[in-house]
């Protein structure tokens, strides 16, 4: 059998669905006339995802102003060049995406599970090529306490981020959730790059990237937990 | 194309406040809408409600639709949205009721008990949910590849190896239903 019989099958069959009753169509025009108004489109991708990431960049350096700029000061010039500009462009490759996950029928460059292993990836391996000290201390207490300050600054880039998109519609909750949380993630990694003088390769390996992990894994339990709210809000309507 | 274009037009009209447009729109899309239900196993009344909700849905987000984006992958997204809230509580309930039985009859129902055995419900029956949705979109309401991407939020390679596989179902389907036509016509 040819592509273009079951084409022809299909589009008979398509064909003999009942056409939509003439009063529902009036039942649903009826029930938005009420609120018809003029509504602003949403800005151009770019100009969302510039926003998330001059936001993104706002709260690592206001931490970082907080806490202090010791790892940054002790980095050399390769170091700095490097890490701030990957970051960056990660940063701007997650805001686009978020952007995307929040306006339904976007085009989609990359899903947010690959965009979460491919920004772990890419981190692994600068992290690796830069840092070449493979003697650790205080592995996990002190790596602890940069999980938490890296997760502890995701937050408020997050929430702030959520708001600036506040207007978009995510038909993935979950899936914009993981976005978000990479983007905010990729927030309390570049607060470690600028506060952290430890500079031992494992601490940074497993300890600033799992801040990454574990910022888009909390976005995705937001995410899951915001598509139960929005239905109970709905039933209890 | 033009159609496209005119669709477009139209939903910035809707966006400005143009209630002609939006009635309009209602009466293009809708049909499309509501096909799209009914070939992911919606039973007439369900695919009624799933055409409402999705529609308010709509009305709600309009404002996220940007001018001179395809219009029809921006639709398809919330009204799968829609239909995949609606199946989740399904579920939900059904699972709540313990009548999980009656569920997987209504999720994959046999051609026979469908009606027509031609219906397109009963010809899309042997495909997954993805691959009856692209092929809804590509082959019924006449999408591009590209249109389909967007709105199931996947690539373009994706959407051509789902279209490809159900394709090989269709035809291991269809072939013997074809068979048996051609008998069932010699004998009478």
């Amino acid at each position: 059998m040819r592509d273009g019989e079951i084409d022809e099958i299909l589009r008979k069959a398509a064909a003999r669905v009942p056409d939509v009753e003439a009063a529902l169509l009036k039942r649903v025009a009826d029930s938005i006339q009420p609120s018809m108004r003029q509504v602003r489109p949403l800005p151009r991708t770019w100009v969302l995802a510039g926003g998330l990431v001059l936001i993104c960049a706002g709260v690592a350096l206001a931490g970082a102003a907080r806490a202090g700029f010791n790892g940054f000061e002790k980095m050399n010039l390769l170091e700095r060049a490097l890490i701030f500009s990957t970051l960056g462009v990660l940063a701007w490759v997650a805001g686009t995406e978020f952007v995307n996950e929040m306006i339904p029928g976007s085009r989609r460059k990359i899903s947010a599970g690959r965009l979460l292993g491919l920004g772990s990836l890419v981190l692994v391996v600068m992290f690796a090529l830069l840092f070449h000290d493979y003697h650790t201390e205080h592995f996990v207490s002190v790596g602890l306490v940069c999980l938490a300050t890296g997760v502890l600054h995701a937050i408020p880039a997050g929430l702030l981020s959520w708001l600036l998109l506040r207007r978009g519609f995510a038909v993935s909750s979950v899936s914009a959730g993981v976005v978000a949380g990479t983007l905010a993630g990729l927030t309390g990694v570049g607060l470690l790059e600028l506060h952290c003088p430890n500079f031992q390769a494992m601490h940074i390996l497993v300890w600033h990237t799992a801040v990454l992990v574990g910022s888009a894994a909390l976005g995705a339990l937001v995410g899951r937990a915001q598509r139960f709210r929005v239905r109970d809000l709905r039933r209890m309507s | 194309m033009h159609l496209d274009s005119n669709l477009e037009m139209l939903m910035a009209r809707y966006q400005e406040g143009d209630f002609t447009a939006a009635t309009v729109l209602v009466e293009r899309i809708s049909p499309q809408l509501y096909r799209f239900f009914v070939g992911q196993f919606s039973s007439r009344p369900d695919a009624d409600d799933l055409l409402q909700e999705t529609w308010l849905r709509i009305h709600r987000v309009r404002h996220t639709y940007r001018p001179g984006e395809p219009v029809l992958p921006w639709f398809y997204a919330i009204a799968r949205h829609v239909r995949v809230d609606h199946y989740r509580k399904a579920v939900r309930t059904t699972a709540r009721e313990q009548r999980l039985e009656e569920m997987s009859q209504l999720a994959a129902p046999a051609p026979g008990e469908t009606g027509k055995g031609d219906d397109l419900e009963a010809l899309l029956a042997p495909l997954s949910e993805s691959q009856r949705e692209v092929i809804e979109m590509l082959k019924v309401a006449g999408m591009s590849l590209e249109e389909v991407a967007r709105a199931t939020s996947s690539s373009v390679g994706s959407v051509k190896q789902k279209a490809h596989r159900a394709y090989e179902k269709l035809r291991e389907r269809m072939g013997p239903m074809r068979l048996r036509k051609g008998q069932s016509e010699e004998k009478s």
